[in-house]
């Protein structure tokens, strides 16, 4: 069976799934960016990491990139230059809300599809795919109930079990919840190791109440109309994925900033902690403009994931909640 | 009066001027004294140096006194389409509607440069958050808030999607301070599919047929807000119009650049061909004028050609020069290192080949848009400029980044390592910032290293 490696929230492991594919949704790690061999100046941590993860795949796995930021289209073309492992690049619409977005990321599904089929999977019946939509909704609404009552990094490390082989946490295991400063953490995506992020806050006074980063549940595809699901699935496939998950490049961000509004005032928190990583142009745009759409004080935490990056954001979290105190 | 090709700075420039109005030369009322623009905050003028040519004098005389034009036709009633990102597609078509002028606040990137940091754009940009991170296309942040330069447009029209981040992520916050925006997507322009039907793309490039439907309808939702802003409907018939004057534009800047890139010795400096090859992009606010523009300097050019004299001597080392340069002053350093250009592609190569005429016009146009050298991957880029680099003869090619660009990082590497191999030229990448004095040693450094090299390889 074909292994589908990818990161983006944007590529739904139903299709994968039920073309016959596994796919395996990761973090990827840090180290891995040397692999990669791209340059390092001006060039995203997060998407070399991807890159040197691409690059050491082995036969019968497949990497997907998504053009949701210029850093990572080009890390699709560097990757598919360096290595003879198949590459596809999914066209993520950056507009919304026309004809033309809807149909461009339904049409990018079906030649992932036919990509898919290429390398010896099938294409689903409409009833395949259904049942493989229903099954993943299942599990993703027991996922959804666990993080309700796990501690922030174990909530972050069950998405990443979730995103890795579609397993919901098997026990509701009751984390500590933290109690401390209410903080969010909003931006881009973790890394493998980044989830220590969350204990960094903890001990530096902080209880994280709302997971806004791409590995959250901020980009988690709204739940399945059940009756839709089985008359027309790949619609409602497009729906739960392009037509709901706001992020940041989107065009207008406007869903983003509603997101925004929306899940810190239901939070409670008093501080937002915005994770982005050095030469991320969107986040760091974001970054700026963060505190007065939250009207909460922030911190802006630029990451590079190479030594030292975690004692460097540990000072920071330090710092900015000793102001918050 | 003809004189001798050569590079003289501003103030010889400025006699030239002056002479010809004594002589009582025909010149438009725009071409003046360059001083005029420095006493404005223009002070890198004082540092560059000029073709010493009627025809430069005016070239310049017409990229300095664009925002008077806009402001101008503002005053006179016309509507102003701030176009953004897609580097020449919208603009034909806003030049399509009657009393509709269109112009590029991305060319704001150059105004940090140009006025030697005082316009205080960056501070603005760094004040929003938008730092040295950023490309220097930030300074249209700067130009949005503090009102300075050109007038803010009636309607914004921006690509989204294969774009760059930095234009992007400022652009978004342009409307969120309040300037709303049209966006519209820009697909990836990917490789067509075995089966899948395709189409040729001006320049070259082919794409699947789905995008160009895709571009095409998207371009149909800006033909709808063009005609909403302008009053009056924008048929098929008058974008047709538009595109034969768009490509009158191209075909001069063809054949000008045929011959200011093979000829020799080199008739036309570097720094004038940046700007000629700019007038393509939006037509500097007036499409009919920089037909003019562009036909006085091709006759310049033609004369030089004829009588075999040039502004750098016949060994000069032919370099292809890939992106535009955020500091104006390096092109004039090519030349001071001992090179010429033989070629170029400053990102824009969709706003300077020909439309196709044969086609229903939005047809045309969606394709000319998607041959947009950003929208694709950097291979289909460097497999241009090899190819375009071997036409034109060029001995080096140079991949001038841009500082900050999301881009530029793994761009220049594609680029370098596909023409290294297939065209077995050196390859050299400097960055160049906004003001790029104090790195002039290393630039020079750089630039002299690749002329040697070219050197050395002809002794072979």
């Amino acid at each position: 069976m074909t292994t589908v490696v990818y990161s983006s929230p944007f590529v739904p492991a139903e299709w994968i799934a039920a073309h016959g594919a596994r796919p395996k949704r990761i973090r990827p790690d840090a180290a891995a960016a040397a692999r990669s061999a791209a340059p390092v100046a001006g060039m995203c941590p997060y998407a070399r990491a991807l890159a040197g993860e691409a690059m050491a795949l082995r036969d019968g796995q497949v990497a997907v990139f998504t053009t949701t930021c210029d850093q990572m289209r080009r890390a699709a073309e560097w990757t598919a230059l360096e290595t003879p492992a198949p590459v596809f690049l999914f066209n993520v619409p950056a507009t919304h809300g026309t004809p033309a977005a809807a149909r461009l990321y339904l049409d990018e599904l079906r030649r992932l599809g036919r990509f898919l089929a290429r390398l010896g999977a099938s294409e689903p019946s409409r009833d395949t795919l259904a049942d493989v939509m229903e099954a993943y909704d299942a599990r993703r609404r027991q996922l959804r109930d666990a993080l309700g009552v796990l501690a922030p990094r174990e909530a972050s490390e069950a998405i990443a079990a979730f995103d890795r082989d579609g397993s919901p946490p098997t026990q509701a295991v009751h984390g500590s919840l933290p109690h401390g400063i209410p903080v969010a953490v909003v931006g881009g995506p973790l890394m493998r190791n980044d989830a220590q992020v969350f204990d960094r806050i903890e001990e530096a006074g902080g209880a994280v109440v709302l997971d806004g980063t791409e590995s959250g549940a901020r980009t988690l595809p709204a739940p399945f109309d059940r009756r839709r699901l089985r008359d027309e699935p790949v619609l409602e496939l497009v729906d739960a994925y392009f037509g709901s998950i706001p992020d940041v490049f989107r065009r207008p961000d406007d869903a983003l900033v509603a997101w925004l509004g929306r899940e810190l005032a239901a939070s409670g928190a008093r501080a937002v902690v915005l994770w982005r990583y050095v030469w991320c142009d969107l986040w760091a745009a974001f970054a700026a403009r963060a505190g007065d759409l939250a009207g909460l004080p922030v911190l802006d935490l630029d990451v590079s994931g190479d030594e030292g990056a975690d004692r460097r954001t540990a000072n920071r979290l330090q710092a900015f909640l000793e102001v918050l105190r | 009066m003809n004189l001798p090709p050569k590079r003289i700075s501003m103030e010889e420039l400025d006699i030239l001027w002056e002479r010809r109005r004594s002589a009582g030369a025909p010149m438009p009322t725009y071409v003046g004294p360059l001083r005029r623009h420095v006493a404005e905050g223009d002070r890198r003028l004082l540092r560059l140096e000029y073709d010493a040519s009627p025809a430069a004098l005016r070239l310049w005389s017409f990229l300095l006194t664009e925002e008077e034009r806009l402001h101008a036709a503002r005053a006179a009633g016309a509507k102003i389409v701030g176009t953004m990102k897609d580097l020449g597609t919208v603009a034909v078509m806003a030049y399509a509607l009657p009393n509709v002028v269109a112009f590029y606040p991305d060319g704001a990137w150059w105004t940090p440069c140009v006025m030697e940091l005082s316009d205080g754009l960056f501070r603005i940009a760094q004040s929003l958050g938008f730092g040295e991170s950023f490309c220097p296309v930030r300074a249209m942040l700067g130009a949005f808030v503090n009102r300075a330069h050109f007038p803010i447009p009636d309607i914004l029209i921006c690509s989204a999607g294969a774009v760059c981040d930095d234009f992007s992520a400022i652009a978004q916050r342009v409307e969120s301070l309040g300037h709303p925006i049209l966006w519209w997507e820009m697909p990836h322009r990917r490789r067509p599919e075995p089966d899948e039907p395709a189409v040729e793309l001006p320049g070259g490039f082919s794409a699947p047929a789905s995008q160009v439907a895709l571009v095409r309808a998207e371009l149909e939702r800006v033909r709808a807000a063009l005609e909403g802003l302008a009053g009056s409907p924008l048929g098929d018939a008058e974008l047709a119009d538009a595109i034969a004057e768009a490509n009158r534009v191209r075909r001069l800047l063809a054949e000008l650049r045929r011959l200011a890139y093979t000829a020799d010795p080199c008739p036309m400096p570097a720094l004038e061909m940046l700007i000629a090859e700019m007038l393509a992009i939006h037509f500097c606010s007036d499409r009919a004028e920089t037909i003019r523009v562009l036909a006085d300097l091709l006759e310049e050019v033609r004369r030089r050609v004829k009588e075999k004299v040039g502004i750098v001597a016949k060994e000069a080392a032919r370099v292809f020069w890939v992106n535009p340069v955020a500091d104006l002053r390096v092109m004039n350093l090519l030349e001071d290192c001992g090179g010429r250009l033989a070629g170029t592609e400053f990102l824009f190569s969709h706003a300077l080949d020909l439309i196709p005429e044969d086609l229903p016009p939005m047809e045309a146009l969606a394709r000319m848009a998607l041959a947009d050298p950003m929208a694709g991957p950097s291979a289909d880029r460097a497999a241009r400029i090899e190819r375009d680099a071997r036409a034109f003869g060029a001995e080096a090619v140079l991949v001038s980044r841009i500082p900050g660009a999301s881009h530029c990082a793994l761009e220049g590497a594609v680029i370098g390592r596909t023409v290294r191999r297939s065209l077995a030229v050196p390859v050299v990448e400097i960055e160049v910032p906004p003001l790029a004095d104090p790195m002039r040693p290393t630039l020079s450094a750089q630039l002299e290293a690749l002329v040697e090299t070219v050197q050395e390889r002809r002794k072979r």
